[in-house]
């Protein structure tokens, strides 16, 4: 799998949106992701981290301000059409259908190649080739599974379509370190064969450790921003800072 | 004695599979959807009156009544949906309440302009038609009913267990957000789904009609059963919902043939009300262990 060629930059300009009407969370945040890169926001509780995520994946419209991927403004696209403009999104926290077994949650990732059955199929042997582990869990409920075991099954069902964008929330709250560093190593993985990827995490300086660049939010707004290089210095500066200590 | 009970129990098995798909929209749609919709009894009542005026004006036999019915029911559905409920499902889900109860009092109303409070049965060749096995004397309209609930069952198990389609409304129960982001339009599967539970509405009341008489007030007395049914088997399952059906089914026959009639309700009730009370979901985890 390699999309590196194809993957456009997501540049999101002076977005304001927020869950009440007149309220914004986000007040004119600016960010692009480049292609091919991990992309990093950064910020304190409340910063507009998941809810700038969200915005992008169409579960929040924008009271102002322009998402576009590539060449496509997909300021207001349904949520369920990002699919197609090869966008995903791994939500914070729990997102299996715990009652669905692991094949038939990965075939579910695969719901805009139901036209053409053969090629689904082949995708979902395809991640239980990339995942093996999860190939004797195949007939499992998903809900019956550990964290770690559900993450991948997320993971697998993200990148059955072959997404190029993929906007991950928190991927490593919940898992155990040693989980949380595999989710990591996958993510740069997803990201050697070419995907941009868009990183929201409290998890600092693991994101840092595998970030090509990084926006901090505070209180809605851009805060700093820069390569990693710019962010290895001491990070307790940066995190006291932003509990105001 | 044997006999008596052999006929007690095959009775309430077939009666329960037809409370069992009377119930299996009103579960479908609120364990998947979130929508309570007492409106569901207005639709199994439409379904008598649908097999009704087939008979009556074209001699449709209630059995094509029961097939055609899934189709013209399942539109109706969905047109409910995209007209009514799509625009009230945005501001909170007791708006959807209200607006399925404003739904089964103008269908009830309507209903009763068109067909006035009069009692209706349909007749068809087999009505007062009896199976004879041994000693065994089974109403010949009560087994085809009942086999048409049982096919009726199957179909929408095997649709939701074995079909994309149907593992997407159930995923889209399950997780919403994480349906919409795997790509799933959800509001059309909603659509489909809310028919889906129509369907099965109509195609009850037709199963309903061909066994009991009818008016407009009836649905009344088939909401409480469909939310007995519902309240037993717990939501948006299939097999539970039909041993809640088959477990209704066999308590009415029992408690009717040992009780006076006006106990019967009294019992089913009392049981409504200590499943309520003691213990919701203990009975939906019981049927789900032993499935």
């Amino acid at each position: 799998m390699n999309t590196a060629s194809s993957a456009p930059a997501l540049k999101i300009a002076d977005v304001v949106a927020g869950y009440t009407a007149g309220h914004p969370v986000l007040r004119g945040v600016n960010l692009t992701a480049q292609p091919g890169r991990i992309t990093v926001i950064l910020g304190p509780n409340g910063a507009g981290k998941s809810t700038l995520l969200r915005a992008i994946a169409g579960f929040l419209q924008p009271e102002t301000g322009s998402i576009v991927l590539g060449d496509h403004q997909i300021t207001n696209l349904p949520p369920h059409r990002h699919m197609e403009h090869g966008i995903a999104l791994l939500p914070q926290g729990r997102s299996t259908f715990p009652e669905l077994t692991v094949a038939e949650n990965i075939e579910l990732g695969g719901w805009t190649m139901r036209g053409d059955r053969a090629r689904l199929r082949g995708a979902v042997e395809a991640m239980f080739a990339r995942y093996p582990h999860l190939r004797e869990l195949r007939e499992r409920p998903a809900g019956s599974l550990s964290g770690g075991q559900q993450r991948a099954v997320e993971i697998a069902r993200l990148v059955v379509c072959d997404p190029k964008v993929l906007l991950i929330d928190e991927p490593s709250v919940g898992l155990s370190p040693i989980v949380a560093a595999q989710v990591y190593r996958e993510l740069e993985a997803l990201k050697a064969e070419g995907r941009t990827i868009l990183l929201v995490d409290q998890d600092v300086r693991a994101a840092i450790k595998i970030a090509d660049y990084v926006y901090v939010l505070n209180s809605g707004k851009n805060d700093v921003e820069g390569d990693r290089s710019a962010f290895e210095g001491d990070l307790g500066v940066m995190v006291r800072r932003w509990l105001g200590v | 004695m044997l006999d008596h009970l052999a006929a007690i129990i095959s009775d309430g098995i077939l009666l329960g599979l037809i409370y069992a798909i009377a119930g299996l929209g009103l579960s479908l749609v609120l364990g998947i959807m979130g929508i309570v919709n007492v409106a569901h009894s207005a639709f199994i009542m439409l379904g008598s009156f649908f097999a009704f005026e087939l008979f009556r004006r074209l001699g449709v036999d209630p059995i094509i009544a029961f097939f055609l019915a899934l189709p013209v029911f399942f539109l109706l559905g969905t047109i409910v949906y995209r007209l009514l409920l799509i625009r009230v499902e945005r501001v909170s889900q007791s708006q959807g309440l209200v607006a399925m109860f404003g739904l089964m009092v103008l269908i009830e109303n309507l209903s009763t302009i068109a067909w006035t409070t009069d009692t209706r049965v349909i007749t068809a060749s087999y009505t007062n038609a009896s199976l004879v096995f041994g000693s065994l004397y089974i109403a010949q309209v009560k087994l085809i009913a009942g086999v048409l609930a049982l096919v009726l069952t199957f179909l929408f198990w095997a649709f939701l267990r074995f079909t994309l389609a149907g593992r997407a409304i159930r995923a889209m129960g399950q997780n919403r957000d994480a349906a919409l982001s795997v790509g799933i339009d959800v509001r059309k599967l909603s659509a489909v789904m809310f028919g889906l539970g129509i369907a099965c509405a109509g195609a009850a009341g037709v199963a309903l009609g061909m066994i009991f008489p009818f008016s407009p007030n009836t649905q009344v007395q088939w909401l409480a059963w469909a939310f007995l049914v519902v309240i037993l088997g717990g939501l948006g399952r299939v097999a539970n919902t039909l041993i809640a059906g088959l477990v209704i089914g066999l308590l009415q026959t029992v408690c009717t043939a040992f009780l006076p009639f006006d106990y019967v309700y009294l019992v089913l009730y009392v049981l409504l009300a200590a499943i309520l009370v003691l213990r919701r979901e203990g009975l939906t985890l019981a049927v789900k262990r032993a499935i």
